[in-house]
């Protein structure tokens, strides 16, 4: 079935660049030597090792045990050695505990136990068991996002795929339609709704062809504007419904999921397939060949990007992920994770480095702001110290820091940085404030 | 990777728009070209030398000001973005031809550094300079920026004041001039930017497709001042010569609308410039004078107020009827309380 989305008159309008990397089809990348596989790979707790410096692994064998209720299990991605656990930087250039693990090529593989049924809770528990985060770029537990405290009657498919330059997920539509398709049912039982929404944006006219054939999947086209896949208008977008402020999807009755994280559901329940590869886009103009890669976890970029022939002597920037909310990377010595969606290798005539200027207070970052807050106020009182003003004028806390204010900013100011600045501070200060009363109660 | 270091780190978004601030002032200064090119045509070199005069002292003005503040030539130059151009050709537009050369020299350098640069330069002004600048000038010389000079069709030279002027004196809409005459500018007598508002709107027109400024705004000043207009004086063929003579379409397009002394968000915005329509209006009216300087330095003091008042709530808020339904609940339920 094919629906019409709600209007979405926010947002920005950027090239997508997505003709990089749209027509190639997904290859698999051979792995290195040696991986590094990072124990935080997801929102939470990192996970706890439970192999030693020494031991032989399995492609697909545990290796990190999930430490708590939003925390996830880890795989070795290869078979091999282990030869460390040591603290690695990770793509925003925290040190976090890596197990390393020397590759012997021999790709043994060990699988997990075949289920009895396709009961919702059997499901779920295997979701968990194989380590499942959302794949799209924040890596919560999809187990924690399938039990929503409140009643749920919506699955969303997120399609969109809004970042520019990503097409993996494109491709996974375009090559694995069945495989998703049951995936998707999966989820959706696990769930435990009958109605489930697909929403993808009107570049990928086929797959909505495609998905809309489906009896009981809605497929929404989607208006081509970024943030699209962002949750909350996602969820507008296809159902009507707003997420109230400061509350989570489900208290609109809808679970969002992504389409890698669908596919990965699919693989973990009927191919016993632990989380331990992922699709991924390299691209960019700088990038000989852009690519679209199967490559298993723990891989560092540096092989990728041999793998993809380097870069260009024009080169401005490495971005992991898309070029909206992607970090840069100084470094190609880092490993790639659950939620490494792209890697990019973006010219001097793509990005910008111009300085910042006064602003002009043009409005155009509120004009655009998905969220319609007023990023010009908050950089404003954020550049001043004023925290408290920033959250009670500008609102910086409903920010989902998609990037579009700086985007479109004509004096080029670092917004987004201002708004990570004040969300730092007035989340410290809220800690420090909620401390301070756990100890008055306590005396 | 060999060439690792020319890789640079950015905060994200790392791709931008191609649109910079200098590139936006620019459009702005495209689009007042042809309101100026008209006034050369009206009025001939001597309203090319108080253009040429009035430029190049506010670029001059910024520039010396920049030295002071021990900037090399060469910051200076990547700094220039057009703003005290914008400047220099509003306050030339809106002076009669037949001023002293000095009048526009004075008004310039005032507005730029008085105005502009002591608050700190681009986007720290809280008025317009351009405004200030004029009214400067009308301050000061008031008897010569009162005094127009019209070139009527048949070359005869005709010194007098403005329809507008006529028009808000006498109470009457009865004038020599039909309306296509007071659109097109023949005949008319006015400043030298702002007689044409065939040229102005083209001008307006260009903006609005360069995405520069909304439609909303000046149609929202230009239509609510023209609607107030014919109410107070009680007949709707005030309409039309109320909004064709004097500076409105000049301030509406291209001065009200400036970015840095307007408010920051739609709902503010339209508030803010229909409040700017009702005012000229009623000034108008109340002082016989054209106003439309005034209203907007007033208004420009109020911006503050505007944005503070209306602004956008944040995605998911509350539906406003219901925030409504709610406070009013709140104070029955009080009052209710407070019987018992």
């Amino acid at each position: 079935m094919l629906e019409k989305a709600k209007l979405f008159l926010r947002g920005a309008h950027i090239p997508d660049k997505k003709n990089l990397s749209k027509d190639i089809p997904i290859e698999e990348m051979p792995a290195p030597p040696i991986l590094a596989i990072s124990l935080a790979q997801h929102i939470g707790k990192p996970a706890t090792p439970i192999v030693n410096v020494g031991d032989r692994v399995l492609q697909g064998q545990l290796i990190g045990q999930s430490s708590g209720f939003i925390s996830a299990n880890i795989y070795s991605s290869v078979s091999g050695t282990v030869i460390g656990i040591e603290k690695r930087p990770n793509v925003s250039g925290a040190k976090v505990d890596h197990i390393i693990i020397e590759n012997d090529n021999k790709y043994e593989n060990v699988v997990l136990e075949p289920l009895a049924d396709r009961e919702p809770q059997t499901i779920k528990n295997r979701i968990a068991e194989a380590g499942i985060v959302g794949m799209g770029g924040a890596g919560f537990p999809t187990v924690v996002k399938l039990s929503p405290q409140t009643k749920v009657d919506t699955l969303i498919i997120n399609g969109a795929e809004c970042e520019p330059y990503l097409t993996c997920d494109y491709r996974v539509m375009k090559e694995r339609p069945q495989d998703l398709l049951q995936g998707i049912r999966l989820l959706a039982k696990a769930v435990g709704v009958s109605k489930i929404i697909m929403g993808i944006e009107k570049n990928k006219p086929d797959m909505i062809e495609f998905f809309a054939k489906e009896s009981d999947i809605t497929v929404v086209a989607l208006k081509k504007a970024y943030p699209m896949g962002s949750e909350k208008h996602l969820i507008y977008c296809c159902t009507g419904r707003k997420v109230p402020v400061g509350k989570l999807p489900a208290d609109a009755g809808c679970v969002v999921q992504n389409i890698a994280t669908a596919l990965a559901t699919y693989e973990a329940v009927e191919l016993n397939k632990p989380l331990y590869e992922r699709y991924m886009t390299c691209s960019g103009e700088s990038l000989y060949q852009p690519r679209n890669l199967l490559v298993k976890i723990g891989t560092r970029y540096d092989d990728i990007l041999n793998f993809c022939k380097g870069f260009k002597k024009d080169t401005a920037m490495l971005v992991s992920g898309g070029p909206m909310m992607g970090p840069a990377m100084l470094s190609t010595d880092i490993y790639t994770t659950k939620t490494s969606s792209g890697f990019l290798a973006l010219s001097t005539k793509e990005v910008s480095v111009e300085n910042p200027t006064n602003c002009i207070n043009c409005g155009k970052c509120a004009q655009v702001c998905p969220m319609h807050l007023l990023p010009m106020q908050i950089d404003f009182y954020a550049q001043a110290g004023d925290f408290d003003s920033a959250e009670s004028v500008g609102g910086v806390m409903n920010c989902i820091s998609c990037g579009c204010c700086a985007y479109v900013c004509p004096a080029k100011r670092a917004l987004v940085q201002s708004i990570t600045l004040a969300k730092g501070q007035i989340m410290a200060k809220r800690r420090a404030a909620q401390a301070a009363q756990q100890q008055g109660g306590k005396k | 990777m060999e060439n690792i270091e020319t890789v640079v780190m950015s905060d994200t978004p790392h791709i931008r728009s191609y649109r910079t601030t200098k590139n936006i002032m620019l459009d702005v200064v495209i689009a007042l070209l042809p309101a100026c090119l008209m006034g050369c045509i009206f009025f001939g070199w001597k309203a090319l030398m108080v253009i040429a005069i009035s430029c190049v002292s506010a670029i001059a003005t910024e520039v010396v000001w920049k030295l002071c503040e021990k900037k090399s030539i060469i910051t200076i130059c990547k700094e220039f973005d057009f703003t005290s151009l914008i400047t220099g050709l509003l306050i030339a537009m809106c002076m009669p031809s037949t001023v002293a050369w000095y009048v526009p020299m004075l008004s310039a350098i005032f507005a730029i550094a008085v105005v502009k640069m002591l608050f700190g330069g681009t986007g720290k002004n809280i008025v317009n300079p351009a405004i200030v600048g004029r009214i400067f000038a009308f301050m000061s010389f008031t008897t010569m920026m009162s005094t127009f000079d019209t070139t009527l069709t048949n070359g005869t030279i005709v010194s007098g004041a403005t329809e507008l002027s006529t028009m808000l004196a006498t109470s009457s809409t009865a004038s020599d001039l039909e309306l296509w005459q007071m659109f097109i500018g023949i005949n008319l007598a006015g400043c030298l930017g702002e007689t044409c508002k065939l040229a102005l709107l083209i001008g307006g027109i260009y903006l609005v497709v360069r995405k520069v400024i909304d439609i909303r705004w000046p149609l929202i000043y230009i239509v609510s001042c023209g609607l107030m207009s014919a109410l107070l004086y009680g007949d709707i063929a005030f309409f039309m010569p109320s909004i064709l003579t004097g500076g409105l379409f000049l301030g509406a397009i291209f001065m009200a609308t400036d970015y840095v002394t307007s408010p920051n968000n739609k709902y503010a915005s339209y508030a803010y410039y229909l409040c700017l329509g009702l005012l000229t209006a009623g000034l108008r009216k109340a002082t016989h004078m054209e106003v439309v300087s005034f209203a907007i330095l007033i208004m420009n003091l109020l911006v503050p107020i505007f944005n503070k008042v209306l602004h956008p709530r944040p995605f998911g808020s509350e539906p406003l009827y219901k925030v409504c339904a709610n406070f009013f609940k709140k104070l029955f339920s009080k009052k209710n309380k407070e019987e018992k």
